[in-house]
Formats: structure tokens, sequence, C-alpha cells
């Protein structure tokens, strides 16, 4: 079966010879349907006129006959009852009757007991044919009480002359049965009493014979009933007269039969669909005059319908072997007419594995497979020709692309490798990575200490590829050649923006942060012509604040404003292009912002903010964000972290609480711990640690907006000489400093709320610096130790 | 008298009625050889439709018949004496079946048949007690009068007319059925009969007879089929227009009939409270002018 269903699927030719032979043989389906029911309505029709035609024939037939009889016993009433006291008359009355009658089987004159007294209880005149003669006689006795019989009995109750239910007249001389059926007519005297019966009776072997033969179909038969039902004809010679139509439904129930029996009882005529003896049969039925019975034609219906199921069955296997001949010669025709296509088939596969100078055959046809055939060999013409072009193009693709490759070395040597670059300072740690979009790209970072100062720089040049390669070759040397005896980074950027305006034909420009760190004391000094703000990780996660200045490379003109910031021991400088923040997923969602920065946090909070662990964790986020999907931007990043440390620090400590003031206990204890190493005295130790307190819950309640979680680091150092503490957080600016004294002469209830805490802090403390540093708070507290202490 | 050749030792015996299953212990008894076997000659003979088979006993042209037990009572009542020397039924089986489904009994002064042979004695009785006044007519054989709608009511046999009305397509219902039976006239029927004069003479012979047919009968209700085929033998001979089915139906009924009400068993004996019942319905509906005895009917030496 799959065999087949695959053998078809791969064969045009039987498939299309399927669909037009199943279309065919739909249309022939519906178009010999309806043919097949008229005709077999027609069929019907016909079997039902034919049976009707023959019912009235003989019904007609018998209804002739009948009225004779009829007539003639009339005329013999008037007779007898013009002279009912002349009994040897009726002989003659009787005689008379068959003599003008001779096909009427016998005639009686029966008169009632004792009516002629002469005669005794009985007296009928009796004739019937004997031979060719007639004989009369009388013929009433005790073993024939002629007066209890049907015939005598009808007309006297029913008060009118009637026909007797057929019986079988037994003739002892010649010891035959004879069917007959009788007609009487009571006589009555001038007082309209009942006197006698006059019977006429008629042989109805005739009918019998004549109802037998019919025969409309071969295997139909006809019956012919009585009133009781009786059978007088039945092809089944045992039933007559001995069963009736309801003899079988005593023992087992037949409503159809049943039904048919009481139809012909009333005398009723019609046609029944039935089934006898186990085939479907359909009965036409007609009374037979006024005899009371009634005749019906048995037809099966598979004779009725035989010559039609012939017929039928012909028509379906001229129609079926039709359409197996049209399905093969359709396959052939169409696999004839199709295995040009074939062949072009096979030249097209051989011209696929590349043997572009096959020969196709050539068609002399102008249908559609000759076009097609044509246009292939325009197309294998077009097509040898463009392989050529091809190779070409593809080779010199190839020695671009050889190009490019060398290019990106060159390129790559540009930019500081090998890190950590300068393992053994103890002052910075850096590390950097770049990856281009592209072969070559447009990014650029670079750095180099000069006077006890490290110069970095980071940039992005507008555009990929080779020209924004080219742009950040320049712009680096740029940078490299001004900063090699420039200090200032606005002034730095400011040349190299002349420099690069000057030759940017293109209208290329570059985004680009340069900043200087002076080592020592961790100044920063920076400019930033339009490029990403960097980030700084250290007490929290912040953006450095940088002005707006527009991309160099544009305004040959502008004025870039120089920023300093303090960077703060174990800080992290972090830069990045666009291609970190822009990085897309295949969704093309965004990296964004706030992913760098909640990476940037995870990294603090794990203390790994040091640069080589920094970058890989946000590489790896950035991976993981972008998944499977193309990488569509270059990407660089730079990370500079200030490790460089007092000399003369003796302890550095540092603690990071929520803004949550249950920490004071832990506060308290840190502070006493760094007091207790210090070796201050306990009194001292107390006033510490509440200016750090009062600091610190400030800071707590008031930083960050009520109900924000922040954090709130505490550093401390220690020298020989002082003890600092500073105190930085990530919330709104605020300087404490600013608040003027309290004028502690005013009673309580009189001073304005607050403002007494920075005054116990200045009190105890003996420096109090604030500073905003990027989008921190920081507030130096330092006190002076005056003298080594001891307890 | 002449007639039957009792002089040869041959019982003639004649069925009240033409030949079918109501008489098939008898044909088994000859067609089986229980006649034979019991020493005794019996020679069956049916009447005709319309002769009475007591007109045949009367004449002389057999020895022995069948008679209803009310028809007995009639004939003995008219100075005949008969001797019952053997009972088959043990109940009633005449039924009356109105036309249209009508109840007979409101069928006041309906036309009735009435078999011309003289059966129906329980029904003209009815007729007087319950003041019904019907008009009867007496017919010959079939129920081809009803049939025809020329009767409002028939008298039927259970066995006999009932289902060859049922056979015509009547629809016979609880409410067109009037069985006697059931209302008081259960009284018996068929027992076999012969003339006192003729059984005084052939004491011994008529005892044979009347062994060797309960023999037939008591054989008939253990192999009701092969007696059926007996039946049928005689019923084709006579070519009587019936068929096996009406045959199968007619001595399934006999049979039954033959089962006493009150002990359950074929008893073969004539009851002395159902003569007495018999008596006093007939003599209430005037039919008899003395009371006919159970002692009158039967002897001794028989009845044991």
């Amino acid at each position: 079966m799959n065999k087949l269903s695959a053998y078809i699927r791969r064969k045009l030719s039987v498939r299309v010879s399927l669909w037009v032979v199943l279309f065919a043989a739909l249309i022939f389906i519906a178009a010999l349907s309806f043919f097949f029911y008229q005709a077999r309505e027609a069929v019907r029709q016909e079997a039902f006129n034919r049976a009707t035609q023959i019912l009235d024939k003989t019904s007609l037939r018998v209804e002739g006959i009948l009225n004779r009889v009829e007539v003639a016993t009339n005329m013999t009433q008037w007779l007898v009852q013009r002279h009912p006291d002349k009994s040897d008359s009726m002989f003659v009355y009787s005689r008379g009757m068959l003599l003008n009658n001779p096909d009427f089987y016998n005639c009686s004159i029966a008169f009632e007991p004792y009516h002629f007294q002469d005669k005794g209880r009985y007296f009928s005149a009796y004739s019937r044919h004997q031979g060719d003669s007639i004989r009369t006689i009388q013929g009433g006795s005790d073993n024939y009480q002629y007066f209890f019989m049907d015939w005598y009995l009808m007309p006297t109750l029913l008060d009118q002359p009637c026909w007797t239910e057929p019986y079988m007249d037994f003739d002892a001389p010649t010891n035959s049965y004879e069917m007959v059926t009788s007609y009487c007519q009571a006589i009555k005297d001038k007082t309209g009493k009942t006197i006698g019966v006059i019977n006429t009776s008629l042989s109805l072997n005739w009918l019998s014979h004549t109802i037998s033969t019919v025969k409309p179909y071969p295997n139909s038969y006809s019956i012919m009933l009585g009133r009781g039902g009786t059978y007088f004809v039945h092809p089944d010679t045992a039933k007559i007269t001995r069963q009736t139509i309801f003899t079988q439904t005593l023992e087992q129930a037949d409503t159809a039969m049943t039904a048919l029996g009481h139809a012909m009882q009333r005398g009723e005529e019609g046609m029944k669909q039935m089934k006898l003896n186990g085939s479907d049969c359909y009965v036409f039925y007609k009374p037979l005059g006024k005899t009371g019975c009634s005749m019906a034609i048995v037809c099966p219906e598979s004779d009725i319908f035989g010559g039609f199921d012939r017929l039928r069955q012909a028509v379906m296997n001229i129609v079926i072997l039709g359409l197996l001949l049209m399905l093969f010669f359709f396959i052939r025709i169409i696999t004839r007419e199709l295995s040009p296509l074939r062949r072009l088939a096979k030249e097209a596969e051989t011209i696929a594995s590349g043997q572009f100078d096959t020969q196709l055959p050539e068609l002399q046809r102008t249908d559609e497979i000759g076009q097609l055939s044509h246009s292939f060999a325009d197309m294998q013409q077009s097509l040898v020709k463009y392989i050529g072009e091809l190779k070409n193009t593809t080779a010199q693709k190839a020695s671009i692309e050889r190009d490019l490759h060398i290019a990106s070395g060159i390129q790559m040597g540009m930019l500081p490798k090998n890190f950590p670059t300068y393992p053994d300072r103890d002052d910075v740690q850096i590390f950097a990575s770049l990856v281009p979009a592209k072969e070559v790209g447009g990014d650029l970072f670079d750095f180099f200490f000069r006077d006890e100062k490290l110069f970095f720089c980071i940039g992005d040049v507008s555009g990929k590829g080779v020209p924004a390669s080219l742009v950040m070759a320049v712009t680096r040397s740029v940078f490299r050649t001004v900063s090699a005896h420039e200090s200032m980074p606005d002034n730095i950027v400011k040349i190299m923006n002349q420099a690069l305006a000057e030759m940017n034909e293109n209208n290329m420009f570059v985004t680009l942060f340069v900043g200087v760190l002076e080592l020592n004391t961790g100044q920063l000094l920076y400019c930033n012509a339009g490029h990403d703000a960097p980030l700084l990780i250290g007490a929290g996660v912040g953006e450095l604040p940088c002005d707006s200045n527009i991309p160099i490379g544009v305004m040959p003109s502008w004025d870039y404003s120089l920023q300093e910031a303090h960077i703060f021991t174990g800080t992290t400088i972090f830069l990045f292009t666009d291609g970190l923040t822009e990085a897309m997923d295949a969704d093309k969602a965004q990296f964004r912002m706030e992913r760098v920065n909640s990476v940037a946090a995870d990294a603090l909070a794990h203390e790994q903010k040091e640069p080589r662990q920094l970058i890989e964790s946000m590489s790896k986020a950035v991976h993981e964000f972008v998944g499977n999907a193309e990488q569509s931007d270059d990407l660089t990043m730079m990370a500079i972290q200030y490790i460089k440390k007092q000399d003369d620090v003796k302890l550095h400590k540092t603690l990071v609480l929520p803004n949550d003031t249950q920490e004071v206990p832990r506060l308290n204890d840190f502070v006493q711990e760094v007091c207790l190493k210090a070796g201050f005295a306990s009194d001292v130790t107390m006033q510490l640690r509440l200016a750090v307190e009062e600091a610190v819950v400030n800071v707590m309640n008031y930083a960050y907006p009520p109900g924000t979680p922040g954090n709130v680091t505490l550093e401390v150092q220690t020298t020989d000489t002082r003890i600092q503490f500073t105190i930085i957080d990530s919330g709104v600016a605020f300087d404490p400093t600013a608040i003027p004294e309290v004028d502690t002469t005013l009673s309580a209830l009189e001073r304005p709320i607050g403002g007494l805490g920075i005054h116990l802090v200045r009190q105890i403390m003996d420096e109090v610096r604030y500073e905003r540093s990027g989008t921190l708070n920081v507030l130096t507290l330092t006190k002076i130790i005056s003298a080594p202490k001891s307890q | 008298m002449t007639h039957a050749s009792g002089g040869d030792g041959t019982i003639v015996f004649t069925p009240q009625w033409t030949a079918q299953a109501q008489f098939a212990g008898y044909y088994v008894a000859e067609a089986r050889g229980f006649y034979r076997e019991a020493g005794v000659d019996v020679r069956i003979e049916h009447p005709s439709a319309t002769q009475p088979a007591m007109s045949r006993l009367r004449a002389g042209e057999c020895h022995a018949t069948t008679l209803q037990l009310c028809q007995a009572l009639e004939i003995v009542d008219g100075n005949i004496p008969l001797v019952n020397i053997l009972q088959t039924s043990m109940n009633n089986a005449m039924v009356i079946v109105s036309a249209r489904g009508k109840d007979p009994l409101t069928q006041r002064g309906a036309r009735v048949g009435i078999w011309s042979v003289g059966f129906g004695q329980l029904a003209i009785c009815m007729s007087n007690k319950d003041h019904l006044d019907y008009q009867w007519v007496r017919f010959a054989q079939n129920v081809n009068l009803f049939v025809s709608g020329a009767l409002d009511a028939t008298l039927a046999m259970s066995y006999n007319e009932y289902y060859q009305l049922l056979q015509a397509g009547i629809e016979i219902t609880d409410k067109n059925v009037y069985r006697f039976c059931d209302h008081g006239y259960n009284v018996q029927e068929d027992g076999v009969y012969m003339t006192r004069q003729y059984y005084e003479q052939h004491r011994d012979q008529a005892r044979r007879f009347a062994q060797a047919s309960r023999k037939g009968w008591e054989w008939a209700a253990e192999h009701p089929d092969e007696a059926l085929d007996i039946v049928m033998q005689y019923v084709n001979r006579d070519r009587i227009a019936t068929n096996r089915m009406l045959q199968r139906l007619m001595l399934a009924d006999v049979l039954r009939l033959q089962v006493d009400r009150e002990s359950g068993r074929r008893e073969f004996r004539l009851r002395p409270d159902m003569v007495q019942l018999a008596n006093r319905l007939m003599h209430e509906g005037q039919m008899l002018s003395r009371e006919v005895t159970y002692e009158e009917l039967t002897d001794n030496a028989i009845s044991k």
C-alpha cells in the first residue's frame, strides 16, 4: 500500500490520470444513479400497469359471465313466482336454464320443507350437465338437507340475491370435483314470504385455469381468495380450498400477510410490497366482480427488475471497463507527452552536478514543454557565463578577505595586549577587551603611563568595517602623539578634534573619552567627547558625571570641557562603548544600561571589581543575553582599578551597612574594635563612636528616599598622626557641613530641629570635609592624634 | 338395523362429524391395530354434513356413535335408550363468537348460527335463561355464512370452528367470545354411545371397543405428532377441506378438553354431577320432559 502511494506520488502521469478517471467516475455515478432510479421507477410502473391490465381484463370477463347468470336467474325467478304451485314445472325451468345457457354448471329450484304437501320434506328441481345431455332430478334428501346449505340460507338471511363462496362440488358419477360458485335468489310468494331459493351455479374451473396461467413474469403466480380468505387458486394445489391466506399466521404472526388478506377480503384493489417465502414480492390484487372473491398476482421483485438488473449490471461493467481503459490510455499518453520533460529533468540533474556543458536534447516542439526546453537551454548558457564571472569574483573576494585578515591583525596589534599589562604595579590594574563585529572594527582603547600618570582613552568611530577601522587607527595614533606631550585631557581632546576634523572628508566622527589619573593621589582629570559615561565601582556603583560635549571630528572649534574626580583606593573605573549597552539578542532587544549596572552591582557585592573579573563577568552576561544572535556592533570594555595605598596607613578597614538603624550596634562594635587596635583611650573611643554614629545614622535616615534600600560604606584609615573615617553613600547630594553652627545659647525648645548632630561631630572631630564624587556623597571625618596614647 | 352388519360382529362406528382430529383416538386405535388386538372388528364410517350421526344409529346404519352428553339426554328423553360406553370429553368446548367485536350477551334477538345436526342445546338453554331470544339459524357446516355477514353471531367449537374463524381472518378478542365452560355450563361433551338394545346383545364387544378406543386416545395424547399424521390420512382420504395446521390445533384442544379440570387427569368417565347439571340446565330450558339419570346412561360393568 505504501509502495503504491509512493509510486502514485512519484508519477505525475498516474496522478493526473487518476484524477481524470475519478472525476469521470463521479460524473458517471451521478448520471447513472439518476438514470437507474428513473428507469427502476418506470419498470415498477410498467409492472403495475401490466398487472392492473391483467386484473382488469379478468375481472371484466368474470363480470360479463356473472351478469348473464344473474339475468337468467332473474328471469327464471319471475317464471317460478308466477306459477309457485306447479311443482313439476320447476324441473322444466331448471332444465331450461341449462339448455339456454350451456356454460352454466347446474341449476336448482329448491323449496322450503313441505312446501308441496305431496312432495314431502324435500323438493329441489336440480339440473346439471352430464356429458352432452342434461340430467334433471329431485335433489333433496336426508343426506342432503339443502335448506341448511349456505346457498339456500344466504339470500334469505341477507334478503338479497347473492353469490356464495366458491366450493368444490363432488360429482359422484364421474368422481370429479368442480369448483363452483352459485348465484342464489329467494323465491317469494305473494305475501313476500320466502318459499324457496333458485340457485344457479357456474363452474370456476375455467376461471381458476385462466387465473393460474396468468404469468406476467417467469416466476410470478396468481392466487384467488374467497370471502373467508380461502385459496381457490394457488400454485401449491394442496392449499386450494384447504388453507386460507391466514393459515400460516395462526402459528406465526405475519402482519403484512394479514393486512393483504384483510384488504382482499374487503374487496379492495391495490398493490403491496412484501416478503413471501423469503423473497421480496409485489402483490397486485383486485376483487373479482360480485363473487366476493379476490384475485392477486404475486410478482417476485427479482423478476420485475430482472431485466433491469441485468441491464444495469451490463452498463456498470461497460463503465468500469471503460474507466479502466481510460486510465490505462491516459497514463500511456501522458507518460509519452511528458517523456521529453523526464529527459530534461535528467539533463538538469547532470547540470546541477556541475557538468555545465552537457548537451540538452533538441526538441522540435512548440508547446509548453518545447518552450521550457528552450528556456532551459538559455538558462544553461547564462549559467555557464555567470559561473565564469562568479569564479573571478570569488577569487577577488578571497584576496580582499586575506587583506582584511591582515588588516585585522594590524589593528589588533595597535591595541595594548598581554593583560595584565603591568602586573607589578601597586597603584593601578588594567584590563580591556575589544571584539569587533566584523573583521576590522571602529572601536579603540589605549593607555600608557607618563610622569606618574595613567593616560587612557576609549572611543567609538561612527560606522563599521574598513572605513571605521582606518579612522580608528588614525585616532589612536593622534591620541598617542598628542598625549606624549600634553597632560590635560581637555587639551588632548581639543587637539585630536582639530586634527581629525581637518582630514574628515567623509563626515565621520568619533566618540571619545580621555582620562589622566594622578597615580599618587587618585585625582582623575578627564574629558568626555560624546562617549558613554564610565561607571565608578567602589563603595557603590555610579556613573562618572560627564559634560555634554560633541564627538570629535565634527566641529574643529568646539571647546571641550575638563572635569575632575577623586578616585579612592580600590575603586574601579569601567569604560565601555555602546556595543555593550546596545548588544542585541535574537528578538532585537537591547542589553541596556540597567543590565550593565546590575552586573556591576553584582560584581561589587561579590568582591569581584578587580578589572579582569569584572570584564569577564560582563562579557559572560552579554553573551548569555545575546545567545546565538549575530554580534551587531563592536564591543569594547576597559576597566582600571586604582589600588594605590597610602604609605603611612597602619590600619585600613571597610564596613558596608544597609540604611537601617537596626545596624547601629554593628557599627559601634566596628568603631570600638578599630579604636581598640589603634590604642585609643576609652573616653576618646566613646567620643569617636558617638561622632561616627551621628554621621552614619544621618545618612541612614536621610540619604535615600524613605523606603528605598541603600548602602552606607565606612572606611577607616589610621596613621601615626590621625584616624580618618570616610562615610560614602550613593544617596541624594547632601552637604552636612553646609549647615550653620547651632546657637547653643538658645534653649533646646527654641533651637530649630536638626543641626545638633553635626555640631557634635564638629566638636569631636578635628576636620570634617564633604565632597560630591560622581554620584557619591563622601564625608571625611579626621581626628588628629597628638601623641601616642597608652592605657 | 338390517343395514349394519351386526351379524358378523363388526361394530360400525360413526363419529358425529366428518373426518377430523376430534376423532383422533379412534383413528389411532384403528390404524395402530388396537381394535384388532382387542379382538373387535370396527369400521369407521363418517356421516355427511347434513346427516346427524344419530339418524344413522336410529336407522341401524351404525352401532356406535359419538354424541354430546346433551344430545344423548335429548335422545334418551325421546325414548331411545342409550348407553355411554366411553366418555372422552371432560369439558365443554362451545363458544359464541359475535361479529364486529360485539359482546354476544348484548346481542338480544341476534341471528345466531347453530349446527343443523343438533349440537348446541346448552346455547338454546342459555338464550332462554338469559332472555337473549336468539334467532337460531341452522347451518350445515363451515363458517361461510358468518363470514359473509349473513349472521350476527355463530356457535363454534373451540377446537374447530373457532380456529376456522381465525383462519378466515376474523378478529377474535376476549370481548366478542362467550365461552360456555366459564359461565356455569361446563357440561361434558363427546362420548361413545350405543343403543341399549345393541349394547345388551354385544356387551363384551362394546367393552373391548371402548377400551381399545381409550387406548387410542391415550396413545394420541402421548404421541400427538404421529396421531396427527394418522388424522391427516383420514382427512385426506375423505378430501376434507382442511389443513394440517387446523388439525394440529384441533387435536391439541380436544386433548386439553379431555383433562378434568378438578382432577387434572384424563378420566374417561361420565361424571354423575355433570349428568345432573346437564339435566338441570336442559330442564330449565324446557328441553327435557323428564330427568335422564346417570344410571340410565351407564352400565356398571363398563364404568368400572
